[in-house]
């Protein structure tokens, strides 16, 4: 018992410290759902009520496609997700196995790139896309393939940093084993290099899925029709108001949303503990 | 499986994919090509010829990994940035924001103004001999005429087909349009002129008004000059987007365009003490901000990562726990935390029992949003260091305790050193990260707080991107080619700071 | 390997030529109108659209709805030719940039159609003597009181302060007045022309006084007396709207100013409906409150569509009449624009006593003055500031209002030209 002290009982002490200190807005997040008045409850930490108005608005008001946005939401950030991953490690492996002239100017550009105040671009994003949709109008403004291009723009760059450590780590023997048996380059990414990644992968395509679920800045301009909204964009409409806003079913909207990837989160935790700190340890 | 990669079976996959994208992507170059859209047919054309020289032939293997991936940077990051760099060359402002074309459609528009008697009359569209005419009601006097494109017919009620309120609807000779009609009848009949008398035109204000009208500014092409034909005031292009009075630059016609000015925005960063100013505080503040907010979260997310480095009962609660706030739309938790740090109403204050005016006092509110920030951060740190702790071998630390070495000095001089090793470059990340963390300074203090009765322009918790942001996108006057101009200068300080960094860190050496 | 190449290659255009033959361009006349608007008038105007959509013969109407207030206002100021709508239907202030920039077009009504409206409405649609739109529909704000907690109409101010005072133990009041809707800049104005600061002044023929903005030190030393205990809020009315409706709900603020909008969430929870005017420091005056239009704007986009007189026919025929806002506003419940729409009897008493209570102390909102910053800081940035300065950082009332008052002077000389 002394010894349980000594050792462990400061751990426990920060422990449970951080995980008050994470719980707290969480904590008014949730009673705030069970509000009906409609704003966040900010002062009493005792529920005043339980009431189920916000899910019931969010399941039960025709006008609200709540379980239509959470489809649109996993299935573009699911998308998103693998085909960044495809594009980044692609791009990762030719870094890290192939010799090329710029290679060292090709990366640091593109770490560059990534640092772009990019708030003023969306304009030109905007633009391009209004454009692209007056001759292919599936793919351009206001369509959820169009956002998905815009979203990939950005792969090659992004989990750069995490796979690039990763990649250099994966010992190249193995690389250089299967050239001799005579694969070309391309066989050698698929064949070698894919299945030895598989966890860190799994973890940018998760960090990269959860970024896309949040993410409404460009998806406000882009998912206007109602049905073709994500959770993100959908549940603005609660509290983008000019000056009303309705909390309750944001709250409420929101906590649901996020349960999905408080699930992958903890059935991945293994893997995602590894996987990120594997990009940044070398060999 | 191996089949789907090497062999007959791989090639003839990979031509079909290959053709298919290809053609998809001609046939999109062509439907832009027709639409004008030279540009994006243009990059379409290209892309077709590098996909297929690329899987096609053997020219280059790095580029079988990055075209992809190249492609949709270049028309999605690098496109737009490069034109945000070309903008910060234009005087792109509100009231300079269509092309010259667009403003001189425009200032032809509003150069119609309507006649003194404000005369406005009923009409009805239609043709007289197959050209076009409107029945024109005056129900108040009550008159009626036919007018077209040449002249002017007076009609008498008699001869006439009123409504129930008193307007013409038939008339002889006069066939008026049908529903089906109306639809093409913006081209003809919006934008001309009926004759009402030598001075005046009747100009249409819908489909069912017209009203009494004149031009008051003409165009000449030929001299590049508006003219008022009514005070015979001359404007000409000054050079910055507007035409304005030769002797009067203040007097200018709305809207004007966006006129290439180069430099000047540059130079007004440097020269106009307002814009200057608060831009040398707000970056002291961004780097100030960035630096805590990476220190902080590591602090805390290394703190409890040593805590939980040990199996103890109850650690896969802890960490269920302790990725809730990475878990949540951040949206939602910055908006939470800004309720809570409300004064008279929120949780913070009713906690601690105190009355601090988080947000109305620069230095509580930084403190604030450094907090909120460490909220929404430490999650990740947590789980790359401890993910790092378990990855420094154990025998270092064994041995060194065997050498005498306390817990303190071997986590100071073992530890700590090895994990910001392998952590440097994700510091970095995170650093360039929240120097442009604008969600969270947008939803949480919108900048805030200012003295605005002593005209400060930027927030205490302003960063350079949401400084931006408001020159670019805020109420009253947004200048594009200003923020333009500032966003890249940001991007140049961050850039060579991270270069820097990286350089020293050593994390692309192996890339030398 | 050079032939295998070019075997593909000719593949590739012979498979691109053959789908590309299928495609046929189609240019025809475009035969609909588009109107944007936010997530509270957009699902509303698709309704009544839905209803009855032949407000202009031969062409549709599609109504798109963005999610917020805020991504209607980026999309449109985004917006080129190839996405734009015809019509917007945005807040009154995006007249002046709107117009400055060419996004917004003008229009010219006729004798009749002006007859509908209170000509002060077209004030805030107006931009250097050219009309952009047509109002639809008002938005304002009134006071509300707690009848279980104040038994009366307070005639005054102090009144309201007193009363609170007496209650403020014996009931757990956590403030007397507070803003709910509306915001501390243009929901307060009411607070602050109660007080003796109003935006810009009017001279009695009811024309605008340019150079003369409020006597700082009467409102001052208003501010002092009724708000503060000597250099302290006396937690009578707080600096933010934050919280405020939950608190009036709860029965802890007597009195709060709510925006029209909403009255259904106070109504819905059994307060009757005693909507009156922030009362002024005499009895018999009133604090005036903003009382302005939203508009449906036209856009030059129309023009390049090719539906500008189609536009024009739709912002007349529904938007501007009788029974397009009637229809619209049953539904959206909000006190519609047109004189013919207020007087109809679908229209509710709610819907109408705030007509009333913007009848009684009203004032236009003039973007041309309010949105000027050539005071160093808009009226909406200021405004805000002031209540932060004075009630939490206790700075002197008098001298900050000497410099509010200095900036809304300025702003209104500056924005002068824009009228």
């Amino acid at each position: 018992m002394n010894k349980w002290l000594k050792q462990d009982l400061w751990r426990h002490l920060v422990g449970v410290a951080i995980c008050l200190f994470a719980l707290f807005p969480l904590y008014l997040v949730i009673i705030s759902s069970f509000s009906s008045s409609g704003s966040l409850q900010l002062s009493s930490f005792i529920p005043k009520e339980i009431s189920f108005a916000n899910y019931n608005k969010l399941f039960n008001d025709p006008t609200i496609p709540y379980l239509i946005w959470v489809k649109n939401s996993l299935l573009i950030a699911g998308s998103v997700a693998v085909m960044s991953v495809v594009i980044g490690s692609a791009s990762a492996f030719a870094f890290s196995r192939l010799r090329f002239k710029g290679r060292k100017l090709g990366i640091q550009l593109l770490l560059l790139v990534q640092m772009f105040p990019a708030i003023l671009a969306i304009s030109a994003v905007y633009v391009i896309m209004e454009r692209v949709y007056k001759f292919a109008p599936e793919i351009g403004l206001g369509t959820q393939p169009g956002l998905l291009l815009v979203y990939l723009g950005g792969a090659m760059g992004v989990n750069i940093w995490l796979l690039k450590g990763f990649v250099d780590s994966i010992p190249s023997e193995l690389d250089e084993a299967a050239k001799i048996d005579g694969a070309s380059e391309v066989q050698t990414f698929w064949l070698i290099f894919v299945p030895l990644a598989a966890p860190v992968l799994a973890v940018v395509a998760l960090l990269s899925f959860i970024g896309t679920f949040n993410e409404f800045i460009l998806a406000r301009l882009f998912l206007v029709d109602m049905e073709s909204r994500t959770v993100a964009v959908g549940l603005q409409q609660f509290i983008g108001g000019q000056y009303s806003q309705n909390w309750g079913p944001f709250a409420a909207g929101s906590i649901l949303a996020s349960i999905p990837i408080v699930i992958i989160f903890l059935s991945l935790q293994k893997y995602i503990v590894s996987g990120l700190t594997a990009g940044s340890v070398k060999g | 499986m191996t089949y789907l990669i090497r062999g007959k079976v791989a090639l003839l996959i990979k031509v079909v994919v290959v053709a298919l994208l290809a053609s998809v992507l001609l046939l999109l170059a062509q439907s832009a090509f027709a639409q004008r859209e030279y540009v994006i047919a243009a990059f379409l054309a290209i892309s077709v010829v590098l996909l297929a020289l690329t899987y096609l032939s053997k020219i280059s293997i790095p580029l079988k990994f990055f075209i992809p991936g190249i492609l949709l940077l270049t028309a999605f990051v690098i496109g737009p940035i490069l034109y945000t760099v070309a903008m910060s060359g234009f005087n792109y402002k509100t009231g300079n924001i269509i092309s010259k074309e667009e403003a001189i459609v425009q200032i032809k528009v509003r150069g119609i103004e309507a006649a003194p008697s404000g005369l406005s009359f009923d009409i009805k569209l239609g043709t007289v001999d197959g050209k076009p005419a409107i029945l024109v009601s005056d129900i108040n006097t009550p008159e009626y005429f036919l007018s077209t494109l040449e002249d002017r017919t007076p009609l008498v009620a008699s001869s006439l087909t009123l409504n129930e309120y008193g307007v013409a609807v038939e008339a002889p000779n006069f066939t008026p349009l049908n529903e089906s009609e109306f639809a093409s009848a913006d081209k003809v009949y919006t934008g001309a002129r009926f004759v009402f008398d030598d001075r005046f035109f009747i100009a249409l204000e819908g489909f069912e008004a017209g009203v009494v009208s004149q031009q008051v500014l003409k165009f000449f092409p030929e001299s590049d000059q508006f003219r008022n034909l009514l005070t015979g005031a001359i404007y000409t292009d000054n050079g910055r987007g507007n035409y304005s009075l030769a002797d009067d630059k203040g007097a200018i016609l709305e809207p004007g365009w966006r006129a290439p000015i180069w430099f000047e925005n540059y130079s007004n960063i440097v020269t106009d003490p307002r814009v200057r100013e608060p831009l040398i505080r707000v970056f002291i503040w961004t780097v100030v901000f960035a630096l805590l907010t990476v220190l902080t979260t590591f602090a805390l997310g290394l703190l409890l990562a040593l805590a939980l480095n040990k199996p103890i009962r109850g650690r896969r609660i802890y960490r269920s726990i302790l990725v809730l706030p990475y878990a949540m739309p951040s949206v939602m938790s910055i908006l939470i935390w800004g309720g809570m740090f409300n004064t008279e109403f929120g949780a913070i204050n009713a906690l601690l029992g105190t009355d601090i005016a988080w947000f109305s006092d620069p230095n509580f509110a930084r403190l604030a949003v450094i907090l909120v920030n460490l909220w929404l951060g430490f999650p990740y740190f947590y789980l790359i260091s401890s993910g790092s702790l378990q990855a420094i071998p154990s025998e270092l630390m064994e041995a060194a305790a065997i050498d005498g070495a306390n817990p303190r000095q071997i986590f100071r001089k073992i530890t700590l050193p090895l994990l910001l090793q392998i952590l440097s470059p994700l510091l970095i990340a995170s650093f360039a990260f929240n120097f442009n963390n604008f969600n969270l300074i947008f939803l949480l203090t919108g900048g805030g707080p200012r003295n605005e009765l002593d005209g400060e322009i930027a927030g205490a918790t302003d960063i350079l991107i949401s400084y931006t942001y408001k020159i670019a996108f805020g109420a009253g006057t947004q200048d594009l080619g200003l923020a333009s101009a500032i966003s890249l200068i940001i991007f140049i300080l961050v850039a060579s700071i991270s270069l820097y960094s990286l350089k020293k860190s050593k994390v692309l050496e192996s890339f030398a | 390997m050079n032939r295998k190449r070019f075997g593909f290659s000719a593949l590739v255009a012979a498979f691109a030529l053959a789908v590309s033959t299928l495609v046929a361009p189609s240019a025809s006349a475009a035969t609909e109108i588009v109107v944007w608007a936010d997530e509270n008038r957009g699902p509303d105007l698709t309704k009544v659209i839905a209803a009855k959509g032949d407000w202009v013969p031969g062409f549709t109407v599609k109504v798109v709805t963005f999610s917020s207030f805020d991504a209607l206002k980026e999309a449109f100021d985004k917006a080129t030719d190839a996405s734009g709508p015809d019509i917007v239907v945005g807040a009154n202030d995006w007249v002046p940039t709107g117009a400055k920039s060419g996004k917004l077009a003008p229009l010219t009504l006729t004798a009749a159609v002006k007859a509908r409206f209170n000509p002060t409405q077209f004030l805030d649609l107006t931009y250097k003597g050219k009309l952009y739109g047509v109002p639809v529909d008002i938005n304002n704000v009134a006071m509300i009181y707690n009848t279980k907690l104040v038994s009366s109409a307070p005639k005054t101010f102090g009144e309201m302060v007193a009363e609170y005072k007496s209650l403020k133990t014996s009931k757990g009041l956590k403030a007397g007045l507070c803003i709910a809707g509306g915001g501390m800049s243009w929901g307060a104005h009411s607070v602050f022309s109660a007080l003796g600061a109003d935006a810009y002044q009017f001279n009695s023929r009811g024309q605008i006084v340019y150079n003369r903005a409020f006597n700082a030190s009467t409102f001052g030393k208003n501010v002092r007396t009724l708000l503060m205990d000597g250099n302290k809020s006396n937690g009578f009315f707080p600096a933010t709207d934050t919280g405020c409706k939950d608190n009036f709900l709860a029965g802890t603020v007597p009195y709060a100013v709510i925006g029209n909008w909403e009255w259904s969430d106070y109504a819905d929870k059994g307060f009757a409906m005693n909507l009156m005017p922030v009362p002024g420091v005499k009895a018999g005056t009133y604090g005036k409150m903003f009382g302005s239009v939203s508009g449906a704007l036209l856009t030059t986009f129309a023009a390049k569509h090719g539906v500008e007189s189609a536009a024009k026919s739709l912002l007349t025929n529904f938007f501007a009449s009788s029974d397009g806002q009637v229809r619209y506003q049953t539904l959206a419940k909000r006190p519609p624009a047109e004189k013919g729409a207020q007087a109809n009897t679908t229209i509710t008493a709610a819907q109408r006593g705030f007509g009333t209570s913007a009848s009684l102390a009203g004032i236009p909102q003039i973007g041309a003055f309010l949105n000027s910053n050539k005071g160093g800081a808009n009226y909406w940035d200021s405004a805000p500031a002031y209540w932060t300065a004075v009630l939490i950082d206790g700075k002197d009332a008098t001298k900050e209002a000497a410099k509010l008052s200095q900036i809304w002077r300025t702003n209104t000389i500056g924005g002068k030209g824009d009228l």
